[in-house]
């Protein structure tokens, strides 16, 4: 499993099953081999491998993000068995291709999807929330300076407007000339960094942790406590878990979204 | 594997023991507890430096140009959650040369033990010898197989890496493969045939199994490939190559589903879907989408997350390690359908938690399991059954140690209600 979500309101754990092409939802206290409570799987889901996944609690939906499918499928919250998506957004317009997070900012109608590509663009692909087939995001921040080279989970911040992402940069290269095969060569060190909802193109992160300090090698997932103001990754190199205690990650408001607003 | 660990928000790496572990210094600092190379095994322990062991050495303050202007930096984290010590994951035993590999999948290494090591005491047991660090190349380790004869040893790399290293039998420390191949993405098991000088590997994501010389490195194409609806491969792990018999045995986990959009549209459309887990046994030259010669499967096997397998040509008997219900199942070698196993190792006295590998020792007439949820692999004698205690314990921290578990995380989630964060492996 790649990916989970917590529904604070329904008090549910949402999760991707890559290797079975589900979507599974179980109870907030379940434990042990406790079974789901609602599943969605089979042919007319569409779900081929999903890889991430987010809930949009106002708008009462499942995002399921994919890497082979290439793709974002959009489900009834309640969504049970072989059900069919409410919308799909896929296609050569989206320049989605391995699509590794997602989430929604239900204040902004927003989608925001991190997808990792060999041949096309690396980056955070901002979508209106009900973008629907083969259309073309409204923004993508990617470029050298944004520092990415490959990504992982996101979180967005929709009090404040803030787009959070696991940088994991992990090349699984190993020339069999290098001193030291990666993740141990210091160019290829992943890092969290934060965008504004508003950003577009090539704009450096606006705050990040990255350093020997932080501990971060590979940050894969990441997940936001805004009361405590505290950020938790987790890092597939160390096997292990962070917390960090950022409070000015969590002061600022975006500045407006830039262009017309995303009311559809 | 699939499930996910609930961690209260202020928990973090626990304060354990200090002390040497084979030629690694366990050390913690303030907020994490990690691995660090040790100078030597006699040095004394020493105040651990920030870097832990898997930081590169040789960042600078270059490489973090781009956060110049950014809010925030190179904080340390308030906490950390680790586990310092090994997480044994697969194992194989090599009676003629009384030796023991096990693969750390928690720390990336191999860990060479003697085979009449461990006892029933508390006693951490120390390996004969390790091998991880930098030079290694090993990460998130999983499969390995001994190659006696040619003292070589095999570990494919699981998730991460995309990787075989194989290193001879005197290899120690942070040193460089005697060779690498590059493997599909999520490999897990692999399997030698000394007669027909191959070895095997499971594919977990793509149901397949390949089939590669047993010299083959870099980026040397298989010599076959297993895959298709007809092999009934579904997220395989355990694997074994009977050099006797010619024959290929697989433990599936049973999760499937296409690749490709092209794939699940082909005849009939097809979504995915959780079969039940099985055991499937192939011709040794099985290629393309070939069928199984037979399949262990049903409610009668119990079967439950299917790790690693051993075979017995003796005796005629595989052995499984079944994660998910913490036993050792035992089948006829030639058991087909929903049979089941004709012993169980299982219960509060046998010390199994969380088996993941498994390997049957038939000059010695014992049966070793690694322990993924424990810091220990139980050695039994090859006839137990029931709820029996190990013959001896192979330990890599005190008993009570906790382990932590992770495998290569991918996500993480907060749960505001209960103040957890919950992470998925």
């Amino acid at each position: 499993m790649h990916g989970i979500v917590y529904d604070a309101v329904h008090d549910e754990i949402i999760v991707p099953v890559h290797l079975a092409g589900a979507v599974l939802v179980f109870r907030g206290d379940a434990k042990g081999e406790q079974g789901p409570i609602r599943m969605i799987q089979g042919p007319r889901t569409q779900i081929l491998r999903p890889e991430t996944v987010a809930v949009d609690v106002p708008h009462g939906e499942i995002i399921v993000g994919e890497d082979g499918g290439k793709d974002i499928l959009v489900f009834r919250r309640d969504a049970q068995g072989d059900a069919e998506p409410l919308r799909v957004i896929r296609g050569p317009k989206t320049g989605l291709d391995e699509v590794r997070g997602v989430a929604v900012d239900p204040v902004r109608n927003l989608l925001v999807v991190s997808s990792y590509s060999r041949k096309g663009t690396t980056g955070v692909f901002i979508f209106n929330r009900t973008d629907e087939g083969d259309v073309a995001p409204r923004a993508i921040i990617a470029g050298p300076r944004t520092g990415i080279v490959r990504i992982r989970q996101l979180e967005v911040d929709p009090e404040r407007g803030k787009i959070f992402v696991a940088v994991k940069n992990n090349t699984e290269s190993y020339r069999w000339d290098a001193a030291s095969p990666s993740p141990w060569d210091a160019r290829e060190l992943g890092f969290i960094g934060v965008w504004d909802v508003s950003d577009s193109g090539d704009v450096a992160p606006r705050a990040v942790i990255k350093g020997p300090a932080s501990g971060i090698v590979w940050p894969a997932g990441i997940a936001l406590n805004p009361r405590q103001q505290e950020i938790y990754t987790i890092d597939s190199v160390r096997n292990g878990m962070f917390t960090y205690s950022v409070p000015e990650f969590f002061q600022a408001k975006s500045a407006a979204i830039h262009g017309e607003a995303a009311s559809r | 594997m699939g499930s996910f660990w609930r961690i209260p928000r202020r928990m973090r790496g626990r304060a354990l023991a200090l002390g040497l572990l084979g030629g690694l210094v366990l050390c913690q600092s303030s907020s994490f507890t990690h691995l660090q190379d040790a100078p030597t095994n006699n040095q004394p322990l020493e105040a651990c430096s920030p870097e832990m062991l898997f930081t590169p050495w040789t960042v600078e303050a270059s490489d973090f140009q781009n956060s110049e202007d950014a809010t925030g930096g190179d904080i340390a984290p308030v906490r950390s959650l680790a586990d310092p010590y090994p997480s044994l994951h697969s194992v194989a035993v090599d009676p003629d040369n009384n030796r023991v590999l096990m693969s750390d999948s928690n720390r990336g290494g191999l860990l060479f033990y003697d085979r009449s090591g461990g006892s029933l005491s508390s006693d951490v047991a120390r390996p004969v010898t390790q091998i991880r660090g930098p030079a290694t190349g090993m990460m998130f380790v999983a499969g390995v197989a001994l190659d006696p004869r040619n003292h070589e040893l095999f570990a494919v790399n699981n998730d991460i890496g995309d990787r075989m290293e194989v290193f001879p039998y005197d290899a120690e420390g942070n040193i460089r493969p005697k060779r690498i191949l590059f493997v599909p993405h999520g490999s897990w098991g692999v399997a030698l045939n000394r007669e027909r000088e191959e070895v095997a590997i499971t594919v977990e994501h793509s149901n397949t199994v390949v089939i590669y010389r047993r010299d083959a490195s870099l980026g040397e194409a298989p010599l076959r490939i297993l895959h298709g609806p007809k092999t009934g491969l579904g997220d395989p792990h355990g694997i074994t190559f009977d050099e006797e018999r010619n024959e290929i045995s697989v433990a599936n986990h049973g999760n499937w589903a296409p690749l490709t959009r092209a794939e699940s549209l082909q005849g009939e459309v097809k979504g995915g879907r959780f079969n039940l887990p099985s055991i499937s046994t192939y011709a040794g030259e099985a290629k393309n989408d070939e069928a199984p010669l037979r399949t262990i499967q049903g409610k009668r096997t119990g079967l439950n997350w299917p790790m690693g397998m051993s075979v017995d040509p003796i005796h005629n008997e595989i052995a499984v390690a079944s994660y998910g219900s913490d036993s050792i199942l035992i089948f006829h070698r030639t058991d087909e359908g929903d049979v089941a196993p004709v012993r169980v190792i299982h219960g509060g006295l046998t010390s199994i938690a969380g088996p993941m590998g498994v390997s049957i020792d038939t000059k010695n007439d014992e049966i070793w399991v690694t322990n993924y949820r424990e810091h220990s692999a139980a050695v039994f004698a090859r006839t137990a059954q029931g709820n029996v205690a190990p013959k001896r314990l192979v330990r890599n921290a005190l008993p009570g140690t906790p382990a932590v578990g992770f495998g290569n995380p991918g996500a993480v989630a907060y749960d505001s209600k209960r103040d957890q964060i919950l992470v998925p492996n």
